[in-house]
């Protein structure tokens, strides 16, 4: 059965959106414990369904700093699993490496997983179904998306908080890109950057519509981001039910402003909210947590006037 | 070129290619002719090009293979009317995987309408890039201009109307520097030309490729397996260029570390037919299977096939096909 994306509405006629800061000190800490805690506050309906989890593995990473950290992957999957789904899965298109095997021996996601025979899948290279895109926004008419993401009960964005070389940040949102197979567009996807990055990241969310966000901030990248920026510890789990309040609560953590992050401020028109009143912050307040994130100069502008200015890159 | 394949015959790479993968791809066939990218999935232009071409190179002997005559009519059927093939069945445009399918047509079926008619789509596509338009629009846009690559160079696109890219254009490379030279219009020749130009410039700084970015806002890229094995083959004629002597070396230099089928298997092949096998990372591979925990695809079988093939015909064979 496929699953029945939630219908799009402006945000005068939706509720507010809940999001969680959680401060993590690294990735040996007990991330299960404090996921199953703060997942509870959000009553989500998983009981018996099957969840997918979606990282962001852009590539290989024998040093870590590009892809979702596995150790926050393997916390999500046990905490959906005690929340009583019936099934987690793990999937992921890498957009710039082909050979997913080697990007999973990359990261060790075995290691923290366990076997992943039955619970991982190449989004790349799975059955397609042809999707006519819900949205206009970019140039693409229709996509031929993963039965998988499809099939699923429940999707999770499980993005890491990184600023990017083209949209000025990748968080939830940008992170649905990988479900796009690269079997039908090829390695990198070229065809979405072709139709519009920033309007294609509201037509794929708006057909693929995730369900939840965790987005792993216990170290970031900032700068030349998605592949070739700078560690950035952050020391923060975001998560949230509205993909759109996650990635703009993300953005001020980032010392950003997600009004001026062009698909933030598309994605706010159908898909949730941007704006901070109708955000109900749970947890740590963006306050606390605020880590100014250094940007390309392109992306000078998405800084907000108040934040601490660490150096820009050029 | 090849190293001595009395000697390679000996070794267990051939036997695990003759025990397991070969028999895993066949099994694997679906009833249409073609193969999904795993066992039991839907029947693609890609994956069944790569099983064909690993058929092809270990034929069932005095007998018509069925396998491959179906996977060739597989490919007849799937074509589109313009002479390409789409990446996936439904799709109206065909892709980079024409390449491929002209690839295993041009060893199993040459002389084929289908693979003529696939050779001229893919001599008359053009990638995105190469268009006056937008290169005026990258230029005006200098200041968002973050590479370092050549404007003038292009190759071939994954999807129509999109940027050259190094693997689809390798396999344009591969495939159309196969046919007999003297076949050649010259515009081929100029375009071939054109996009082994493309593909030297997109070379990382230290050897070998990745997806074709070698410098994004002046921080070097990083290599990949994949893109610098198919590089390195379709840049084979150019064997005496620092450039191509600077990616073996990565390539080998870096092939003891490789821990996927995929890399191991693709990087074995490249260093054999270019002359620089060492350790036979061909026989890793079945210490990989055994140690399997997500099932190989067809691609990683075939390619393992392709890596123990003692003839290499899909490499060195000539179609037969008219430019």
């Amino acid at each position: 059965m496929p699953r029945t994306a939630p219908s799009l509405q402006p945000p005068f006629s939706r509720p507010d959106s809940r999001v969680a800061i959680r401060r993590v000190a690294d990735y040996e800490s007990d991330l299960a414990a404090m996921l199953y805690e703060t997942l509870q506050e959000f009553a989500l309906p998983v009981r018996g369904k099957t969840v997918l989890l979606k990282p962001n593995m852009v590539g290989s990473d024998p040093l870590g700093m590009m892809n979702t950290h596995p150790a926050l992957i393997a916390a999500s999957r046990e905490t959906f699993l005690r929340l009583g789904a019936d099934k987690v899965l793990i999937g992921d298109g890498p957009a710039m490496d082909r050979d997913t095997q080697a990007v999973i021996e990359s990261i060790h996601l075995r290691e923290y997983a366990g076997p992943l025979a039955s619970i991982f899948v190449d989004l790349n290279v799975d059955d397609v179904v042809r999707v006519a895109l819900r949205t206009r926004a970019s140039r693409l008419r229709e996509l031929y998306l993963p039965k998988t993401v499809n099939g699923v009960d429940f999707l999770v964005s499980l993005p890491k908080l990184k600023t990017h070389h083209w949209a000025g940040v990748t968080l939830s949102l940008k992170n649905m890109f990988g479900v796009v197979p690269g079997s039908c567009y090829g390695w990198p996807k070229n065809i979405l950057h072709w139709a519009g990055i920033d309007r294609a990241i509201l037509d794929i969310n708006a057909a693929v519509r995730p369900d939840f966000a965790i987005v792993d901030g216990i170290i970031g990248m900032e700068g030349n981001g998605p592949i070739q920026g700078v560690l950035k510890p952050c020391g923060t789990v975001i998560c949230g039910d509205d993909p759109v309040a996650v990635d703009a609560t993300c953005a001020r953590v980032m010392g950003l402003q997600p009004e001026k992050v062009k698909h933030i401020a598309h994605a706010a028109t159908l898909l949730g909210h941007m704006q901070i009143e109708k955000i109900n912050q749970i947890g740590e307040s963006i306050e606390q947590s605020c880590t100014p994130f250094a940007v390309l100069k392109a992306f000078e502008h998405l800084r907000q006037t108040s934040a601490a200015s660490p150096s820009n890159v050029n | 070129m090849l190293n001595d394949t009395r000697t390679f015959d000996a070794t267990p790479a051939t036997a695990f290619v003759q025990q397991t993968c070969l028999p895993n791809l066949r099994e694997s066939q679906n009833k249409d002719g073609g193969w999904g990218f795993r066992a039991g999935q839907e029947s693609r232009a890609e994956p069944t090009a790569w099983a064909l071409l690993a058929l092809s190179e270990f034929p069932v002997a005095d007998q018509v293979d069925s396998a491959i005559s179906g996977a060739v009519s597989f490919f007849e059927r799937s074509q589109l009317v313009d002479g390409s093939w789409p990446a996936v069945a439904g799709v109206k445009n065909g892709s980079w995987v024409t390449s491929l399918a002209c690839w295993a047509l041009s060893v199993s079926a040459k002389n084929s309408e289908s693979l003529l008619r696939g050779l001229h789509w893919l001599r008359e596509d053009t990638p995105g890039d190469s268009g006056l338009w937008w290169r005026l629009m990258r230029r005006l846009g200098a200041g968002r201009n973050v590479s370092v690559q050549s404007d003038s160079l292009y190759g071939w696109s994954w999807t129509p109307g999109t940027a050259s890219w190094v693997e689809p254009t390798s396999y344009a490379v591969i495939v159309l520097r196969s046919l007999p030279e003297k076949t050649l219009l010259s515009k081929t020749t100029a375009r071939l030309k054109v996009a082994e130009e493309m593909l030297f410039d997109r070379m990382c700084q230290g050897g070998g490729w990745n997806c074709g970015n070698p410098m994004v806002y002046g921080v070097a890229g990083e290599p990949q397996v994949g893109p610098t094995v198919w590089a390195l083959l379709a840049l084979r004629k150019h064997l005496s260029r620092p450039e191509i002597q600077k990616s073996l070396d990565w390539l080998k230099g870096n092939s003891g570390n490789f821990e996927s089928p995929a890399s191991c298997a693709l990087s074995n092949i490249a260093l054999r037919t270019l002359g620089r096998q060492t350790r036979d990372s061909a026989d890793f591979l079945p210490v990989l299977h055994d140690h399997k925990d997500i099932p190989w695809s067809v691609p990683e079988l075939a390619w393992t096939v392709l890596s123990a093939s003692p003839k290499q015909k899909w490499i060195h064979s000539s179609s037969g096909g008219k430019a």
